[in-house]
């Protein structure tokens, strides 16, 4: 009987290698999506197109901001951002408005007088031919940081869709609430808000934001990006989804590996960016395209940093902003306690920990043991029939 | 009674960062003035972020006492401030002041010389500093 509890034991053995080795992850969805649209491939020549465009788009954005940093006009009864607009031209009494509406965000952040200041550049929508020329970039959100040129101004580029623009024209919905305005330019600033609030980052700090497009200082508010309780993670839906999972598996591993409450993936998640000596531009745009959400290495990265800020109080993440040391034991210092420690607690406040691993729906599970138990009992049967006695 | 010489009044537009280290350079360049010494060569004002510094030029006068002073605002903690030759060999420098380097020098010969600021401590940057030179007493004509 001996050898057949061999010969069982690697059946069973072999099942399992076979089972970890091809079950698909859990939540992964079997099928390709079942309502997928093609659109066909474009030609070589379509992309090139679409490539030029886009370069085109970024290089006139870029100069836009460049050009509109040396003309800003900085009035001194106001605290809030300098407020530029582009395309229409709205009422004085609109503009009174969203400026009392920027000073009001600007104060309820915390900031008055500051070292560096914002400008919000507001590109309200054009209707298409209403200028000559090709139309200009209207939907990424840009961040101009200060650089040796001119060290004390950011430049934040919020371009205004349909709905945007008749709120600014004086025109908003019946169902528009009073804060949504301020939000909306607390999200805008992103990075500026930053430097107002903490100065320039010493190169070290600049450095590692810089390699990861600032995915984790985009939001310095108390609230969601878009709302009290509103986050890049709430954007990947709901579990039960196979859609929440193609999100999850298209993230980097590390920043799963966090998703799931592991201590490495955090730490790694964190820290993305920090051991290479990135190369700072100058000008530096942050440019922030759509479904930026996607493409970050924490979730919800945007108000990571906003988060240690308040956690650790004011003079310890100034500290840690401007220190020359490496962020990982500049950011450990402030935190007083291990990166991926605190990263770990962080996380929990937004999401359950997700559980990774193979996951095999039921019904495969039982086909499969039926199949299992098939095979071996098969196996068991030629080996007792050509036992010699 | 001081006198007001030298730099122009620091503007309305400016920040209260700049208007501090505008009003302390005023001071020192009065303080200097006070006791017999001239109008300043050169003030120069600006911003630097920790690490970073910045230079300028200038002629000095063989046998004449220059006094150099730096003031930067109140997030600076140490700026240091060199005097150079233009091959930058360095001729002096501050290492006692923090935030107040002064530097007294009497050159050998009249050429052309380097002042270079460099902000070595800055707990929120930009911070903002001023320079400034200006012949001391018993200046030679």
């Amino acid at each position: 009987m001996a050898p057949l509890r061999v010969w069982i034991a690697v059946a069973v053995g072999g099942c399992a290698l076979i089972a970890l080795a091809y079950l698909p992850p859990r939540g992964a969805a079997p099928r390709g999506p079942r309502f997928a649209t093609y659109s066909p491939e474009p030609t070589a020549a379509r992309r090139r197109a679409q490539a030029v465009a886009k370069e085109w788009r970024e290089t006139d954005a870029s100069l836009r901001l460049l050009e509109d940093r040396q003309h800003v006009k900085w009035d001194s009864s106001r605290v809030g951002p300098a407020i530029i607009f582009r395309g229409p031209t709205l009422p004085p009494t609109a503009v009174r408005t969203v400026e009392a509406v920027a000073d009001s965000m600007w104060r309820a952040l915390g900031l008055g007088e500051t070292k560096v200041r914002a400008a919000l550049v507001i590109a309200l929508e054009r209707a298409p031919g209403s200028a000559p020329g090709p139309i200009p970039d209207q939907n990424g959100v840009a961040f101009l940081t200060p650089d040796s040129t001119d060290r004390t101004t950011c430049m934040a580029f919020l371009p205004a869709n349909h709905f945007w623009t008749a709120v600014l024209l004086g025109h908003p919905p019946r169902h528009f609430e009073p804060d949504w305005l301020a939000r909306w330019f607390q999200s805008g600033l992103g990075p500026c808000a930053y430097y107002a609030a903490y100065g320039t980052p010493s190169r070290s700090v600049r450095s590692w934001l810089a390699a990861r497009n600032w995915d984790v200082a985009l939001y310095l508010g108390t609230h969601g990006i878009a709302g009290e309780r509103f986050l890049s993670v709430n954007l990947l839906g709901d579990p039960r989804y196979s859609w929440y999972w193609d999100g999850i598996y298209s993230l980097s591993p590390s920043t799963v590996a966090c998703l799931a409450g592991r201590l490495d993936g955090c730490r790694s998640a964190v820290l993305y960016g920090a051991d290479d000596d990135a190369r700072i531009a100058v000008p530096e745009i942050v440019r922030l395209e759509q479904g930026w959400w996607r493409k970050q290495h924490l979730l919800p990265g945007e108000r990571f940093l906003g988060d240690v800020a308040r956690d650790v109080g004011r003079d310890r993440f100034q500290s840690f902003w401007t220190s020359s040391l490496p962020v990982d034991t500049a950011l450990a210092a402030a935190l007083r306690q291990p990166v991926g420690e605190w990263t770990k607690q962080w996380e929990r406040r937004f999401i359950q920990p997700i559980r990774l691993g193979a996951a095999a729906p039921l019904g495969a599970t039982l086909l499969a043991l039926l199949l299992a138990a098939v095979a071996v009992s098969a196996v068991a049967l030629a080996a007792s029939r050509r036992q010699v006695r | 009674m001081l006198i007001t010489i030298g730099l122009p009044a620091a503007g309305s537009a400016q920040n209260r960062w700049a208007r501090q280290v505008h009003d302390e350079l005023q001071r020192a360049l009065n303080v200097v003035h006070a006791h017999g010494g001239d109008r300043p060569l050169l003030d120069k004002e600006g911003t630097l972020n920790q690490e970073e510094s910045a230079s300028f030029t200038i002629t000095l006068r063989e046998g004449v006492s220059y006094s150099i002073f730096g003031v930067c605002d109140e997030d600076c903690s140490r700026l240091r401030l060199v005097l150079a030759t233009l091959a930058n060999s360095e001729l002096a420098l501050d290492r006692t002041s923090e935030g107040f380097p002064v530097l007294q020098f009497t050159p050998r010969v009249t050429a052309e010389y380097r002042i270079r600021v460099a902000m070595e401590e800055c707990r929120l940057n930009p911070c903002w500093y001023a320079a400034g030179v200006i012949p001391s007493s018993g200046a030679k004509p």
